[in-house]
């Protein structure tokens, strides 16, 4: 028996004792007994582990200098017999703040020895040397044990598949559904790793063959959390791709309405402009730039698994989710999900983590994960919060005077007097009334309110969330209108007893009533005159300046307020995913989804809206209204199986899946005209005459097999292939499937616990790389069908209707294939407090889905193809996060990222577009130069093909500048999360780098009845005077001389460039002795702004949002979170 | 792993692959359209395609440039038969009016090229699936077919005569067709002679409802007689006079079927009793008759330009040219006029009805395409051109004496071929271009165009090379074979 002579280590001989047969017996009972209380004692190690972390680095050293740092770092010192230390070689260590055991292990395992601590004091023991059950005594060679054991998590629950590996023995295994696992013929000594997915990894010796409790705790730190990607999760410090994520808890930071407007700023590689500031307006989405010619940019959303719309309808809709009034766009269902349900939000861009999405992922992806029960005490959340929104800049106007001088100047200059139409100066409106019409139209206070409440729990079988939301938000114009929207989610996680199949259920509902004005006003509060009349009469009816003849004098913005709007939404998500684990490593899955998204508007006109005049010309038919029903229904079906396994020095992950998917759209508008009362818009029966505009009914089925392979060779090493073939409703029969594959590599050159030889400097190097294809099939249903539409007309021709068709079919159509490439490296310094992250990109996509422009002696202008047009988009991506600074009361951490994005057509075969170059950014415009205003006539003068100025431009001979406004230059977020004590301080810069269309001309022809920005004063009045603005004119005759400068010269284009306090929360925690006083399990009490200042150059409204639409509001908000 | 299992994921995923893929993607055309070959595997959706053509045509407005209806409108301005009036501010109306038709993106000019030949596409998709699809009635396939040639053909000699030569499409196919160069003229009308000789042979001489088995009183759809009609009138185009003749004895022997009606009756509905009308268009917009009258009628209240007035009116050129007595010109037969603002407008009446009515049964006026009165001038001009002199001023003198006038006094051949084309100048105003298309034809277009256009745009010159249109400038910058009218 090799028991270690230690005075006071007597429980351990004992114990090493039972193991050794041919040990006396006299002392077996003794040893039994106290065999008991250190099995005991090492399950508590086991369970807990020693608290104190530990870090060491050194080549060659003595085991003694290693204990004596230790004891520094620690507090605790060693005991041990000299005689046992004195023959050990140098050791090489090198560890960051691992655990204390962790840190010895793997010291003491390399030279034989064990340990156990008591109290403060660590014994150092000679490494027990056991005969194993299965080793038959007597053999020559290391003893060995036989080891059983569990892993479990920091509640108790069984972790089934961990990994379990014998580090130098090229031995692995899984554990079972149980958690439990088996280790044949483990040499004494050996030290065991385990590794779990999301768990912090541990690290034991394996000193006797008891059955061993392995407790994992969660991983804190960002490497090695969970990160869902397509089909499964990963970890970054594992993950072969580009991807990052947005945790939920920096979403419930913001007051966005759309989850979208969160990511602004956080995520490099992704950009993200919202079109206007009202609440669900469309957002443009696009990663690493933009990949087609003229068909869809989406990305691919994925909810909990279930793909869910990147678009509304388009041809249904009306108000501010439609296309009906331009300056909205299209509707995005993204704010049709709540956001205080997200967990967190992954954006997936590279080939690597979307190949396997085939074709509907040439765009990128972005999943959304939603908040789920966890085991334990049941816990209700309740969140209030309550705020107030505005616009952040006004545009400087004329006041009166300046817009009265401008008029009679114009009129001077044109050499005409004012006509009876001219009431803005004639006299018929009162000259000396001055309204600012952004205060009165937009400068109004929007109101936010958010209310949610959650309870979640759960035993370790069963684990269920509950929540509900309510929102409201109304707009910053005058009158009673809102955007209300309340929600409910729920999701229940069950396993079965004997672990082997489990269930996760999500559901939500949301229901969003809109009812926002169906115009911006903004256009209207920069443009009306500031002498316009007032808006009401004493009577309180709307006032329409009346002449003495009985006709209006102007187009009163109040009358927007009898057109109502509303649109009805109801989005039901409901997802399962089921899984059987057949064996250890080996399980099947069901992924199956279904997504409802309804939407009903309603638009009218009531009598009130139509002017005096127009209420006469009209008649009844000044009362309409239209009624547009909308649906896409959508399901999915994954079936799929997973396959973990040890090779070699490595693990094996496989995946093979289908996918079934189909989504429905069907859409119905009807418009009615002519109504004896406004009492009865509501009712279409009650119209004179109902028009049914085009309906929709589409469908697109969609199917897929894939596979998936990652290997993970001595945890440094990973490779990762993914393949997937896809077939498309979308395509005909010759070109309905398409495969698309890819590979990820990743070399992890530097860990914490290893060798770092010239990377000391290091705590963590890993480069990666991807290659791999991927698709986009957003061309819309249909196109390669011959199909025959119905020629509506009033009175059908000999009663028949007729037929035509809809256009040239193209039965050949096929993907647009984008190939991604890219490489990225992760660099963690200083135990990872400082992480830096970069990525280069490199995507080319072709054949690309085009209108092939044909003459119309084929009938049509046009038939969709594939063109073997080559976009490239090449990017720089780079992220660093930093623990400036960690104390027990204070924290400081700072995220910056930036994007260097680069765009460009490298070539077009065949007859190119005017709006397109070879070589340049698909986003460029062409532009006129600007050479200012003509000293002598007072014209805008642009530059000829000579270089001579000329005041009439042409784009066919003259010289043009190639300018592009419609993507930035680069741009980039800065966070900064500060906490000191109970106090957390979070804010978030967003700088966006790039030119855009200003608003410098002013708003159509200076001189005319429109109100101008101040700067237009700075006009041409004599000749000799050199003026950025041409002169005033009273009439159309200089409106081509104004559009060529304001919208088609370079001069109308400047720097947008912008920073923006994107959001900034502040909030504190109430102290425990607060809360057990009140009961409460937590309290927060929070201040939340969002866009509360932009600093910019512009000349407009505002940078992102253009010259004339509603900016993005500031949004001030005060909360309260409570948990019980 | 155990075989079993694996078995049992081979057999799922296979379940999933390829073959059983197809199917599971599959999908049916939406609800809202009917694919191409099922269009053409059944009577009455083959019947909705030509059916609407005509629909199509018939909802265009007169006051759109490129339309069927607008061919009484545009190259009447361009000719001397109607003056814009100086406040219209219609820049389209204006260059076809001042002849300064240009070509380029800004240009106008090319309407008609565009406008009709995606008519054009409709024919030839039409005439395929004929021919390719079964499950007709013989009698309708016929009937049909010899519509589809008789569309082809029709747009194909109103585009020849607009534009000269002609990229000829005769397929759908977008590959052939978009890179077609241009057939020479007379090749292009041996085409449309040859289309309306199919049509002739193929299409019925019963007027048929929507069913194309039941007749029907209207004549709203294109018979063996309309395609008699247009073929003489190809033949007149081509100097083929005695086939010209011969394809008017047909119609004109027809005294059952066809006869002059009074001049108030000529372009009303046929249902009417007008038995002077070949070819009809039915009105197919809510509460309209023909978009023709709402074009050119006056409102004396708005004047020209208004009331939905077009703003052209008739030229002094062709008001002084009627004959005294000629009930055409006078009394409120043809012509009618209103004082606005101390100036007098006359315009067309031809069709009378320019204000909606409630009901679809109370329109009374259809679109006229074909009509006698034409006829009777294709086979008096095709007999004076072939020396039959008498028989010539037998048919001119039909034409005058609906109008109230004596029989002609020309009894030589100049004297009389002069006289027809005087008439038809007279008798076919503002109907579908056929002014301009004479002057064209006959040769008379420099001397008189040199007169007329320096008055219409103040001073500037006629030249030759404007009597055509300029092609379609975008056709010509995506098809490399097409080249623009010279002049242009």
């Amino acid at each position: 028996m090799e028991i270690s002579i230690l005075g006071r280590g007597l429980p351990c001989h004992v114990r090493k004792a039972r193991y050794h047969p041919t040990k006396a017996s006299s002392i077996l009972l003794a040893m039994k007994l106290t065999a008991f209380l250190f099995l005991a004692a090492c399950l508590q190690v086991s369970a807990k582990g020693y608290s104190q972390k530990v870090s060491f680095s050194g080549k060659n050293v003595s085991i003694n200098a290693v204990f004596a740092s230790i004891e520094k770092q620690t507090g605790l010192s060693f005991f041990f017999n000299y005689a046992l230390i004195k023959d050990v070689k140098p050791v090489t260590l090198d560890v960051r703040d691992v655990s204390l055991e962790e840190a010895l292990n793997v010291v003491l395992g390399e030279v034989g020895l064990d340990f156990y601590k008591t109290g403060k004091t660590i014994f150092i023991v000679r490494k027990s040397i056991a005969i194993g059950n299965a080793s038959s005594a007597g053999v020559a060679g290391p003893p060995q044990y036989n080891i059983k054991g569990r892993v479990v998590n920091h509640l108790g629950e069984s972790l089934p598949s961990a990994t379990v590996v014998v580090r130098n023995g090229k031995k692995s295994v899984f554990t079972n559904e149980k958690g439990e696992f088996e280790l044949k013929g483990i040499a004494a000594g050996s030290i065991l790793d385990f590794t779990y997915l999301g768990y912090e990894k541990k690290t034991i010796a394996a000193n006797n063959a008891d059955f061993m409790v392995v407790e994992l705790t969660l991983a804190s730190n960002q490497l090695d959390e969970a990160q869902v990607i397509a089909y499964g999760q990963t970890t970054q410090r594992l993950s072969t791709s580009n991807i990052t994520m947005v945790r939920g808890k920096d979403i419930e930071t913001q007051p966005v309405n759309n989850p979208l407007l969160s990511l602004e700023g956080r995520v490099p590689g992704l950009f993200i402009t919202q079109n206007n500031g009202l609440p669900g307006s469309a957002v443009g989405v696009l990663i690493q730039g933009k990949n087609s010619l003229n068909y869809g940019t989406d990305p691919l959303y994925v909810i909990d698994g279930v793909p869910y719309p990147s678009a509304t309808l388009p041809s249904t809709n009306l108000g501010p989710l439609g296309t009906v009034y331009g300056s909205y766009g299209i509707g995005t269902p993204l704010s049709f999900i709540n956001t205080a349900d997200i967990e967190s939000i992954e954006v997936l861009k590279d080939a690597d983590a979307t190949a396997i999405y085939g074709s509907r992922a040439a765009n990128g992806a972005i999943l959304i994960t939603t908040k789920r029960g966890k085991a334990g005490k049941t816990k209700a959340s309740f969140n209030l919060q309550n705020g107030w929104g505005a616009i952040t800049r006004k545009l400087p106007l004329l006041n009166t005077q300046q817009y009265l001088e401008m008029r009679h100047e114009a009129f001077r200059n044109d050499g005409l007097r004012p006509r009876p139409s001219n009431y803005d100066i004639n006299g018929a409106w009162d000259t000396t009334r001055y309204t600012d019409w952004q205060k009165v139209l937009i400068g109004g206070t929007a109101q936010y309110t958010n209310v949610s409440g959650s309870v979640s729990g759960g035993n370790t079988n069963t684990q269920y969330l509950f929540g509900g939301t309510y929102h409201r938000e109304t707009p910053v114009f005058p009158g009673h209108f809102s955007d209300i929207k309340a929600s409910m989610h729920f999701n229940i996680d069950a396993v079965s007893s004997n672990q082997k199949f489990k269930m996760q259920l999500t559901g939500s509902y949301l229901v969003d009533n809109n009812k926002l004005p169906i115009q911006d006003l903004t256009g209207t509060a920069i443009t009306l005159p500031p002498d316009a009349p007032k808006l009401y009469n004493p009577d309180g009816t709307m006032n329409w300046q009346l002449t003495p003849s009985g006709s209006e004098t102007w187009l009163n913005p109040l009358s927007y307020l009898y057109k109502k709007y509303q649109s009805k939404t109801y989005n039901l998500i409901g997802n399962s995913n089921l899984s059987y684990s057949i064996l250890p490593g080996l399980d099947l899955r069901a992924n199956l989804g279904y997504n409802s998204l309804r939407i009903n508007e309603f638009a009218s006109t009531s009598m009130l809206a139509n002017s005096p005049s127009n209420q006469f010309a009209y008649g009844i038919n000044g009362r309409n209204s239209q009624f547009t029903y909308s649906t896409i229904d959508s399901w999915i079906i994954e079936p799929q199986v997973t396959y973990a396994a040890i090779l070699g020095d490595g693990k094996l992950d496989a995946l093979a899946g289908a996918t079934l998917q189909q989504n429905s759209s069907d859409g119905v508008q009807l418009n009615g005209i002519g109504y004896s009362s406004d009492a009865l818009l509501g009712d279409i029966y009650s119209a004179a005459t109902i028009l049914a505009s085009p309906t929709v009914h589409s469908i697109y089925n969609y199917a897929a097999v894939f596979a998936r392979l990652n290997y993970l060779f001595k945890e440094r090493y990973v490779i990762n292939l993914a393949a997937r073939r896809d077939g498309s409703s979308r395509f005909g029969s010759a070109n309905q499937f398409h495969n698309f594959y890819s590979i990820g590599a990743a070399w992890i050159f530097r860990q914490e616990q290893e060798n770092p030889g010239n990377f000391k400097f290091l705590s963590l190097g890993k480069i990666r790389g991807s290659y791999g294809t991927t698709g986009s099939d957003q061309i819309g249903d249909y196109q390669y069908m011959n199909l025959y539409q119905s020629v509506a007309v009033d009175v059908p021709y000999q009663g028949i209707t007729g037929l035509a068709a809809t256009g040239l079919p193209n039965p050949y159509l096929q993907w647009e294939e984008t190939q991604k490439l890219q490489l990225g490296i992760e660099l963690g310094f200083l135990k990872n407090r400082i992480f830096f992250q970069a990525d280069i990109v490199d995507n080319h996509s072709s054949n690309q889905l085009d209108g092939l422009i044909l003459p119309l002696i084929t009938g049509f202008n046009y038939v969709t193809i594939n063109k073997p047009a080559k976009i490239r988009n090449r990017e720089i991506e780079l992220s660093l996060r930093m623990l400036n600074i960690q104390k027990k009361e204070f924290t400081w951490s700072t995220n910056i990222n930036f994007t260097l994005p680069q765009n460009k057509l490298l070539s077009y075969p065949g007859q190119i577009p005017g709006y397109l170059v070879v070589g340049q950014p698909l986003t460029i415009t062409k532009a006129f130069h600007f050479m200012g205003t003509d000293p002598s006539t007072g014209l805008y003068q642009f530059q000829d093909s000579k270089g001579n100025p000329t005041q009439s431009p042409s784009f066919s001979t003259d010289n043009t500048t190639l300018i592009n406004a419609g993507f930035p230059k680069y741009y980039g977020g800065f966070q900064n999360v500060v906490r000191y004590k109970r106090f957390q301080l979070d804010f978030l810069l967003q700088f966006v780098k790039k030119i855009a269309a200003n608003y410098g001309f002013g708003a159509r022809v200076p001189g005319r009845p429109i109100n101008q920005p101040v700067y237009i004063l700075n006009r041409w009045q004599k000749p000799g005077d050199i003026a950025a603005i041409q002169r005033f004119s009273s009439n159309l005759s200089l409106a081509d001389s104004y559009s060529n400068a304001a919208s088609y010269s370079d001069a109308a284009y400047s720097d947008g460039s912008y920073i923006r306090l994107k959001n900034i929360a502040l909030s504190f925690e109430l102290p425990d002795r607060a809360l057990r006083l009140i009961h409460f399990q937590g309290m927060k009490i929070y201040l939340q702004g969002q866009n509360l200042f932009v600093i910019t150059k512009y000349k407009g409204m505002d940078p992102e949002t253009g010259s004339s639409a509603l900016p993005p509001l500031k949004i001030l908000t005060a909360g309260l979170q409570m948990d019980f | 792993m155990k075989p079993k299992y694996i078995f049992l994921i081979v057999l799922l995923i296979w379940q999933l692959s390829e073959s059983s893929c197809k199917k599971l993607i599959e999908v049916s055309p939406p609800s809202t359209a009917v694919t191409g070959n099922a269009v053409f595997s059944s009577d009455a959706t083959a019947i909705a395609t030509l059916t609407g053509i005509y629909a199509t045509i018939s909802t265009s407005s007169t006051a759109t440039a490129g339309s069927i209806p607008s061919l009484s409108l545009y190259p009447g301005l361009s000719s001397d038969e109607l003056t814009l009036w100086s406040n219209s501010g219609n820049l389209q109306g204006t260059a076809y009016y001042q002849n300064a038709l240009t070509s380029g993106l800004s240009g106008y000019g090319s309407d008609y090229w565009s406008g009709f030949y995606p008519i054009i596409f409709s024919c030839n998709a039409a005439i395929e699936g004929l021919k390719k699809g079964t499950g007709f009635t013989p009698s309708i396939q016929q009937q049909l077919l010899g519509e589809a040639y008789f569309m082809r053909a029709y747009c194909y000699f109103y585009l020849v005569n607009l534009y000269g030569d002609l990229p000829l499409a005769l397929t759908s196919d977008y590959a052939v067709n978009s890179k077609l160069s241009r057939t020479s003229s007379s090749q292009v009308f041996k085409q449309i002679v040859s289309d309306f000789q199919q049509a002739v042979s193929l299409l019925s001489t019963t007027y048929f409802d929507g069913t194309l088995l039941k007749s029907s009183v209207e004549r709203v759809r294109p018979t063996k007689w309309a395609a008699e009609a247009m073929l003489a009138r190809a033949y007149l185009y081509t100097g083929n006079w005695s086939g010209a003749q011969a394809q008017a004895d047909l119609l004109l022997n027809n005294n059952s079927l066809f006869a002059l009606s009074s001049l108030d009756s000529t372009f009303l509905r046929a249902g009417l009793g007008n038995k002077e009308a070949i070819w009809q268009l039915q009105p197919v917009n809510a509460g309209s008759n023909t978009e023709d009258a709402k074009a050119f009628i006056m409102d004396s209240s708005y004047g020209p330009g208004g009331g939905g007035n077009f703003g052209a009116y008739l030229s002094s050129a062709l008001l002084d040219s009627f004959e005294l007595g000629d009930n055409r010109r006078f009394n409120q037969h043809w012509i009618d006029s209103v004082n606005f603002q101390s100036t007098i407008y006359y315009f067309p009446i031809k069709y009378k009805v320019y204000l909606p009515v409630p009901d679809p049964s109370d329109v009374t006026e259809y679109l006229m395409m074909l009509r006698l009165g034409e006829t009777y001038l294709i086979r008096a001009e095709a007999k004076a051109r072939q020396g039959d002199l008498s028989g010539a001023a037998t048919d001119l003198n039909a034409i005058r004496a609906r109008a109230g006038l004596s029989g002609t006094s020309e009894t030589t051949q100049p004297g009389l071929i002069k006289a027809i084309l005087h008439e038809r100048q007279v008798e076919l105003f503002t109907e579908m271009g056929q002014r301009w298309l004479d002057l064209k034809r006959t040769g008379s277009i420099d001397a008189v165009m040199g007169v007329v256009t320096p008055q219409k745009s103040n001073g500037a010159s006629w030249n030759s090379y404007q009597q055509l249109y300029p092609v379609y400038y975008l056709d010509i910058q995506s098809d490399p074979n097409l080249k623009q009218n010279l002049g242009y």
